[in-house]
């Protein structure tokens, strides 16, 4: 019996010992996997890599392109992309759900944190907060231009948990203001920026300042055929100047050559089609640019060697391989880069605000010398040499002796964003009110009857579902938008 | 090996020779009622101290010494019962049953053996020999249609695949709700982890591959006996790892007086259950037209065609014909060998028991294969009087290969492409997937869903290998009769490599890839635990425990994504030209004290009430301390009732018990986690370092520090009752249970650039029935039938926050989801058709296909009932027993109803075809309705909008009646082998059959059971392409030497 007792003694003392350690013990829940502080370059590093990925990839880039008719998907063609697809308005509910989740999370929520990271720290790191304040404000541009009305001024906060959606008119106002906002906040005089992680322009400031101004610019170009009182501002933009001034200025990721680092689109080629494109020049690009001889061509499609020149195919028809072109592995090439803004696009809005005199008087010789600029940094920047792209640019008409100039900008436009899915359907958007945009597409072959393709739905399960605050009406892919006359 | 056994044998052999010196009886115990053996009997030589006890097969063995003449056979259940010794050496002896003393034993929370009756919760038992009769093996699905209230739920037909278990309704927002799985007192993990690839840079996911769940490492040759406990205040003592219930699994063990060889062979066959119909009438293409391009049936009717030729996936000039059994064929006939051999013997300080089992099955696909090796081994010994000590340990390795893919958005799914248009010849496509020159893959359309399955299925095999050991050691110390100091240290551990080939040429991944994933997990469990046990009067009893419990588990996976490969089916990290490495770990400890103090009443009135006290590391040290008390009772009424003829026993039981319990660990602190990809559609994402930077990232959940214990309020009101001498038996359970303060991810918009956050919100309730009714309807001298039914309804009803509108468990495809709402269960949701107020269809009269809308409740997931009847009837040693299991109610989506229907596929999509087809429905004209008079273009557009939209349309009714298990077996009779052979103690020989029949089902083609989210997910009623299930015929033999 003594010993009993002897044994429960030793029971109580390790059980009391026990406790003692137990908070020790119990002191195991920090994650060894994660970081609790981070440089905010990190989050602006994985930020931009996910919205070019977004941008380059079958969520936007081929819905875009296709529902945009800027190329085409050769129909029934075995090694075509096939329909009924994008073309035919069968946008899959992975592209808008995919495209929402990059814009809010992956790309706008991580630029949103790496801005709270940089102004509170000390010393405030100003120039990090704008240069992602800037990338910012293109997601959110871009976020706009592909829903409508969209969160803006309530999204990326942990303290509301169901922003309401702003019009897009406000939202473009937001853009602008944040982007206000960054250009107040550089600070030359600060060491402190995000340099070797800033895969754009390796923290050259002056070179993102050039960047906001032109962004700027296209937010005001978009808006400013609904909202004419945008003319006054895009004067005083023209005249105060420092845009992308030269294609060093272009904003842009390269993709490598390296298993990982591929172009979506190669990759998309590489993997299911044995290297052969999955897409055709449409018809629309082609014949515009066989008509002028474009040196852009054979840069921009494959040529059937049995073909006797460059011929497209009309939107949802069946391509055939001896006559129709494709798109050229120059262009989806491993390397491609994925373009955000070009020297050429800030060359083309500024030709156009001379053609349509915004803010400035109408100076169509200004414009025309713009657009062959324009033209010419677009020949360069797809390959074609200097020579020959001087000589073209020098070829097209003067803008006083064609019937539409500002037409004629807006099909330059278009075609030298041919390969930017996106950005190309917003041109073509805001280049007219409905019925007369350029070029005036067709319903593709194959699509629903019915008006065009305008936006991507909202997606259910990642937004509408569970946002109390989300436009409870069903918005179609045919609706037009607020800047989209 | 072969070393080992021999020394065994050795050691009984001597044990036993030590033994029978003196006098010895022997005899046999058995049953007044059915004559069978009765193990297990203790057997006492009057005024004396020697014993023994009964064999499995009832017999004893017993010194007596002279003078001696009086022998004492009792066992909890029969009435006791005096023999006289008399001249001979032999005394048999047969026992009655003891109507109002049932006591049958069962092992209750943290290893405590109580008799039923005393119980204030209901248990329910399955034998062991219930779980070899019909062997599964995946010992999870064994419980199917067995147990009230009890669900389960196989995940495929993939050999190895898993199965998860529902107890009373899913009681958890967030997690999948398995019991807590307890063998031998050692919590052992039944986790299926997944490794997701969905941002990964390949169209490879293997989230979409069942690789099983770990319960079904548990080998069901070793169980002695499962136990399940269902309530919260039967599983109080485990604390907040079995809130969800506990699976109390006791494994065999040496009987004493025995030493004995079981030999269990099992052959089976296994076939696919249920084929989708495919029509045979029109052929590949597109609006009447072929087209090799396509995988559709939209093409030419086949008999308008005739004598013309078309060109097939090879090149060929051939005629279109018709397959009609290319579904069929495509699956074979699987094969499954298990056998097992234990050797088991005790006396009376030391028992052993060593087990080995062999589980070798082919699939109903080529190259699917599973190979299960089992060993178990556990022996106790008494060191003293007061002191003994028990280990066991269990290494199982299982190996898998050619798990399919399911689900999609990865070039290796299976399911779906082998439904094919009926021109083709399934033959031809097996023999020509690849090209004998170019080693190059013949697709079956030139296009970009072309694989050849066969292809998949020679090349693209997922294989995993398991490697597990669990096992432990009790130490208990028995000072004084009244207190037991008992000390139970388990670790229960396992890798499992997971490897996932594409080969160089599938479409999709023509550069090829491969995934290797490792993964680790262990449990650590340490129950210190003291007993005091003490009768304080000859009436009144109390037994008070006391325990302090640590536990721990850790997990780490390891895995890595090669892409770009050189050599062909080379697949080594050396051959590929980018590897995306990842690496995850996880750790969570609990300590816990707790205590029960029991009191018992004249053997007829019980009141147990328990406490625990849990410190869990997930939670802030603020929150981090949570207690949940319990109190049962149990009233045996029928013990104080004068005698009667018609009720032989009547109990009452009652319980409340209100258990907490923590989250995940690293929930509390936001924090940013390094960045392997960024994602692009297609699985074409960047890895990192990209361009010479790495990437960082946000967490896409908010994590919140405040995060308190969710906590589950349970009441459990039940009765067992007995008539006419156990002829019929009832058992009647209600309970009703609230989990609250739920520790949730709270999905949220993303436009608030995070995907949820962690919140304490919402409870779910559910209440129900279990009824277990018992019949003898008949009983000769040779002849019994036994008719047994169970039937268990719930009602969940959930309360969500008033801010929080839904909440999403689970996300399915294109719109659909697995929701919930206040005052309703978990449901389906999605896009569904558009309805006028009087419940038409609308229909859109520029197209005349029918319109949607989205985001619509279509039913519950769960069902409304559910009920198994088993029927055994029993001639002289034949034995005949078949199960039926009976859902009734809820819904399920299929995705493999809505591909064939969408591609023209299944019979019904004949219809029309070339025919003006005018939708039943309205046309919306103003604000009125008006019948649709507008034809639809096209029975491929018309199908096409009707699959592809939405959700509603291929929803359905999830009930089912099935023909669960037949059994048929003959024990040859031991007059028979004692005369014949000798050297046998048993020969039993059987027929066993599982899943069956579907005797009804309103779902097309495929097994309603189907379910894509596995053991891990709290998902259900969504089937995605998944391996269909299988029908089992085998042979059983079982031999006892």
């Amino acid at each position: 019996m003594k010993k009993t007792y002897i044994y429960l003694l030793i029971l109580v003392l390790a059980s009391s010992f026990s406790l003692s350690s137990c908070k020790k013990y119990l002191d195991i829940n920090k994650d060894p996997n994660t970081a609790t502080t981070v440089d905010p370059k990190l989050l602006f590093s994985f930020a931009v890599v996910s919205y070019a990925n977004l941008r380059s990839s079958g969520d936007s880039y081929i819905p875009f392109a296709l529902a945009g008719q800027s190329v085409a998907t050769g129909g029934n063609n075995p090694t075509g992309w096939g329909v009924p697809s994008e073309e035919q308005y069968k946008i899959s509910s992975f592209s808008n759900a995919n495209s929402w989740r990059a814009y809010y999370t992956t790309v706008g929520a991580n630029l949103k944190e790496a801005i709270k990271l940089a102004e509170s720290a000390s010393p405030v790191n100003n120039n990090a907060a704008a240069q992602n304040k800037i990338v910012l404000a293109m997601c959110a541009y871009e976020a706009t231009t592909v829903f409508g009305d969209v969160p803006f001024s309530e999204a990326w906060n942990t303290n509301i948990s169901y922003p309401k959606f702003d019009a897009q008119k406000d939202v473009m106002e937001g853009c602008i203001a944040l982007i206000d906002a960054a250009l107040k906040q550089f600070d030359d005089a600060s060491p402190l920026k995000i340099s070797d992680y800033d895969l754009f322009y390796k923290g050259d400031l002056n070179k993102w300042r050039r960047l906001a101004n032109s962004v700027k610019l296209r937010i005001l170009m978009t808006m400013v055929d609904k909202d004419p009182t945008k003319v006054a501002a895009i004067g005083t933009m023209i005249t105060a100047g420092n845009f992308i001034g030269a294609s060093t200025d272009n904003c842009l990721i390269n993709y490598q050559d390296v298993a990982g680092k591929k172009n979506p689109k190669f990759l998309l080629n590489e993997q299911y089609n044995n290297g052969v494109d999955f897409f055709f020049g449409c018809n629309y690009v082609v014949d515009f640019m066989r008509n002028l001889a474009d040196p852009r061509l054979p840069r921009f499609f494959t040529k059937p060697d049995q073909a006797a020149d460059y011929f497209g195919v009309e939107n949802g028809a069946t391509a055939d391989d001896n006559v129709n072109v494709r798109v050229s592995p120059l262009l989806h090439s491993a390397v491609e880069p994925e373009v955000f803004f070009s020297y050429q696009e800030e060359l083309f809005y500024e030709a156009e605000i001379q053609a349509r005199g915004l803010g400035v008087p109408v100076n169509l010789a200004a414009a025309t010398t713009l657009y062959r600029k324009a033209v010419q940094q677009s020949c360069l920047f797809y390959g074609v040499d200097a020579a020959t792209a001087q000589t073209f640019a020098a070829s097209l008409p003067d803008l006083s002796t064609v019937a539409s100039p500002v037409k004629l900008i807006h099909m330059h436009h278009w075609v030298d964003k041919m390969d930017r899915g996106i950005d190309a359907f917003t041109q073509w958007r805001r280049s007219g009110p409905s019925g007369d945009e350029t070029p005036a597409l067709k319903l593709p072959i194959g699509a629903p009857a019915g008006p065009l393709f305008r936006r991507f739905e909202y997606p259910t399960t990642n937004e509408i579902a569970v946002n109390p605050n989300a436009p409870k009406n069903r918005i179609m892919f045919t609706e037009k938008m607020w800047f989209d006359l | 090996m072969k070393k080992l056994i021999l020394s065994l044998f050795m050691f009984l052999a001597v044990a036993v020779a030590a033994y029978a010196q003196d006098r010895t009886i022997t005899g046999t115990v058995t049953g007044k009622d059915d004559g069978l053996p009765i193990p297990g009997v203790s057997v006492k030589v009057k005024g004396t101290n020697n014993g023994a006890a009964t064999g499995a097969d009832g017999k004893y063995v017993i010194k007596v010494p002279s003078g001696s003449t009086i022998l004492e056979f009792s066992s909890v259940g029969y009435v006791s019962q005096f023999a006289t010794v008399g001249s001979g050496n032999v005394v048999n002896v047969s026992l009655g049953q003891d109507a109002k003393m049932l006591g049958e034993v069962v092992v209750t929370a943290m290893g405590i053996k109580r008799e039923t009756k005393s119980l204030g919760y209901s248990v329910t038992k399955v034998s062991g020999d219930e779980l070899t009769k019909a062997r599964e093996t995946n010992v999870v699905n064994a419980l199917a249609g067995k147990v009230a209230g009890v669900r389960i739920n196989s995940q495929s037909g993939t050999l190895g695949g898993s199965s998860k278990i529902v107890i009373r309704g899913g009681s958890s927002f967030n997690d999948s709700g398995q019991p807590l799985f307890v063998v031998d007192g050692l919590p052992i993990n039944n986790g299926a982890p997944m490794v997701s690839t969905t941002s990964g840079s390949v169209p490879q996911g293997s989230a979409g591959t069942d690789f099983g769940n770990r319960a079904s490492d548990i080998n069901s040759d070793d169980i002695e006996s499962m136990v399940v406990l269902k309530g919260a205040a039967a599983t109080a003592l485990y604390g907040a790892r079995a809130k969800n219930g506990a699976i109390v699994i006791t494994t065999k063990k040496g009987i004493k007086g025995q030493s004995s060889v079981t030999f269990n062979s099992s052959t089976r066959f296994d076939n696919i259950l249920k084929v989708p119909e495919i029509q045979n009438e029109y052929a590949q293409g597109t609006l009447g037209l072929y087209d090799r391009t396509t995988l559709s049936a939209w093409g030419p009717k086949l008999s308008d065609v005739q004598g013309r030729l078309f060109p097939d996936f090879l090149g060929n000039q051939v005629p279109l014909t018709a397959h009609p059994n290319n579904a069929k064929d495509f699956f074979k006939t699987g094969q499954t060998y298990i056998n097992s051999i234990s050797f088991d013997g005790a006396d009376e300080k030391s028992d052993f028991r060593l087990g080995y089992t062999s589980t070798v099955q082919s699939g109903i696909i080529e190259k699917q294969k599973l190979n299960k090796n089992a060993i178990s081994f556990n022996a106790g010994r008494k060191i003293s009087d007061k002191f003994e000590v028990r280990a066991s340990i269990n290494y199982t390795r299982t190996k898998g290969e050619g798990m399919p893919t399911q689900s999609s958005n990865d070039p290796n799914v299976l399911i779906g492409t082998n439904y094919l248009p009926t021109n083709f010849d399934i033959a031809q496509i097996r023999n020509n997937y690849i090209d004998p020159v170019t080693q190059q893959q013949i697709t079956i359309t030139p296009s970009r869903n072309g694989n050849n399955p066969y292809w998949i299925i020679n090349n693209n095999t997922s294989t995993n290998v398991v490697d597990r050991v669990f096992g432990n050691g009790i130490l208990t110390y028995k000072p004084v009769s009244w207190l037991t100091i008992s000390d139970n240290i388990g670790t229960d551990f396992y890798n499992e490599n997971r490897f996932l080939p594409t080969r160089n040429g599938t479409v999709g991944a023509l550069t090829g890839s491969f995934i290797n994933a490792n993964l680790y997990n262990r449990v650590m469990n340490n129950d210190f635990i003291v007993t005091f046990d003490k009768k304080l009067n000859s009436d009144l009893g109390l037994k008070v425990i006391a325990g302090n419990n640590i536990y721990e588990t850790y997990s780490r996976s390891d895995q890595a994504l090669a892409q770009n490969l050189t050599v062909d089916q080379l697949y080594n990290f050396s051959n590929a030209a980018s590897v995306v490495n990842q690496n995850g770990s996880s750790k969570k400890r609990i300590v816990g004290i707790y205590g029960d103090v029991g009191l018992s009443y004249k053997d007829y009135l019980f009141l147990n009430v328990t406490g625990r006290n849990d410190y869990s590391s997930t939670l802030s040290k603020d929150n981090n301390s949570y207690f949940y008390p319990s109190v049962s009772s149990g009233f045996v009424f029928s013990q104080i009732m004068p005698e009667n003829n018609w009720l032989s026993y009547g109990k009452l039981r009652a319980s409340w018990a209100n258990v907490g319990s923590d989250g995940d660990p690293y929930r509390l602190a936001f924090a940013y986690t390094g960045q392997s990809t960024a994602f692009a559609q297609y699985g074409f994402g960047s890895s990192f370092p990209f361009n010479g930077v790495l990437g960082y990232s946000i967490p896409s959940i908010i994590p919140n520090p405040e995060l308190k214990p969710q906590n589950q309020n349970s009441i459990e009101l039940g009765t067992e009752l007995k008539f006419l001498k156990n002829r019929i038996s009832l058992d009647f359970t209600y309970y009703n249970t609230n989990t609250k303060d739920q520790i949730v991810n709270l999905p949220l918009p993303q436009s608030t650039g995070f995907a949820f956050k962690t919140v304490n919100a919402g409870s779910i309730r559910n209440s129900g029935i279990e009824v277990t009714l018992g019949l003898v309807p008949v009983k000769l001298t040779d002849f019994t039938w036994n008719l047994d039914v169970n039937f268990a309804k719930n009602k969940q009803v959930v309360t969500l926050p008033s801010d929080i509108a839904s909440y999403a468990l689970a996300s399915g495809w294109s719109g659909l989801q697995i929701k919930v709402e206040s005052g309703k269960a978990f449901g389906i949701y999605g896009s569904a058709w558009q309805r006028d107020p009087n419940g038409n269809i609308v229909i859109d009269a520029a197209t005349g296909l029918r319109k949607t809308v989205n985001d619509q409740r279509l039913g519950n997931t769960a069902p409304d009932w559910t009920m198994g009847i088993n029927n055994t009837f029993s001639y002289k040693n034949f034995s005949l027993s078949f199960l039926v299991d009976i859902r009734e109610g809820g819904i399920m989506f299929s995705n493999t109803v809505a591909t064939l229907r969408n591609s023209g596929l299944s019979p019904e999509t004949v219809a029309n075809r070339g025919n003006i087809f005018v939708d039943k429905g309205v046309i919306q004209v103003g604000n009125t309705y008006v019948p649709n008079t507008v034809p639809v273009q096209s029975m491929q557009d018309y199908w096409g909008q009707y699959t592809s939209t939405n959700t509603e349309s291929s929803i359905f009714n999830a009930s089912y009646v099935k023909l669960r298990e037949v059994n048929f077996s003959y024990k040859v009779p031991s007059a028979f082998l004692q005369r014949n052979a000798k050297f046998l103690k048993g020969l039993e020989i059987g027929v066993e059959g599982r899943n069956l029949w579907i005797i009804k089902s309103y779902v097309p083609g495929i097994d309603p059971e189907a379910n894509l989210f596995g053991a891990a997910s709290n998902g259900e009623g969504v089937e995605f392409n998944n391996f269909p299930s299988t029908r089992t015929i085998g042979f059983n033999l079982r031999v006892k030497l």
